[in-house]
């Protein structure tokens, strides 16, 4: 994509906006992700995901306060979720930061995602009685 | 995983914490705010935000405790997400030690 010299080398509300819609131009086009996302996009509008993402993102690398939400709530509801999906996730958005960012933004923005990805797959697949991590489903 | 909420904050209270959680998952108690563990996301974001250092990772070693302290207090106390004034003498506390014995107060703080 970009040569490394235009790559940025910080975190700002513009640079989020662009990580965010270079992100999700992928996950649409995703063989494993675009379908389940696909599937809790009212009316296949991602504006308003793209927006909330933004805010999430901002408020991640910026304390900027900007989301305020509870996304534990909003992923047990989306259908098909597995634990796989977020080793998918994490993939493709370290490779759309390495394409804009240089490489000790990539690695703030991989140890937010990495954190934040195993915490939600806590959230929603951690149970006492079976093992961690889970055994891949059929 | 979760962060928690340790020692330090009782009595200081300074609520920086609040505003910049993306998930609104601190709760007030009298004296000081706890984490609730099923909200968290484990961003981070907190953890440098608090004046009295009182915020650590849930994985540091010795924080079992603290860990029960959290997830219990968080589904009693009411959720806060808008800082107010830090109490008049949150200074004078700032790192005395032992404060969970000498002024812990298992009793709600106002919330938002």
């Amino acid at each position: 994509m970009s040569a490394e010299d235009d790559r940025l080398h910080h975190v700002s509300e513009d640079g989020i906006r662009q990580l965010v819609d270079a992100f999700y131009v992928k996950v649409r086009a995703d063989a494993e992700l675009g379908p389940v996302f696909a599937a809790v996009i009212p009316g296949d509008d991602w504006q308003p995901h793209l927006d909330k993402m933004y805010a999430f993102w901002s408020s991640v690398m910026l304390t900027s306060g900007r989301y305020k939400g509870n996304p534990v709530i909003k992923h047990t509801v989306i259908p098909g979720m597995k634990p796989e999906l977020f080793a998918r996730w994490l993939v493709l958005f370290d490779e759309t930061c390495r394409e804009m960012f240089d490489a000790t933004v990539t690695a703030a923005f991989r140890e937010k995602a990495e954190r934040i990805a195993e915490s939600l797959k806590l959230a929603l697949f951690y149970r006492p009685d079976r093992p961690w991590p889970p055994q891949a489903t059929p | 995983m979760t962060f928690v909420v340790t020692d330090n904050c009782i009595k200081c209270k300074y609520m920086d914490c609040v505003e910049v959680c993306p998930v609104d998952c601190f709760y007030e108690g009298e004296n000081m705010l706890v984490i609730h563990p099923e909200e968290c996301i484990d961003c981070g974001v907190c953890e440098p935000e608090c004046p009295a250092e009182a915020i650590s990772a849930g994985t540091e070693p010795g924080l079992d405790g603290w860990l029960e302290l959290n997830a219990d207090y968080a589904s009693q106390w009411p959720n806060i997400t808008i800082k107010r004034e830090e109490p008049a003498d949150a200074k004078a506390f700032d790192g005395v030690p032992g404060k969970l014995e000498q002024f812990f107060s298992p009793k709600p703080g106002q919330g938002d």
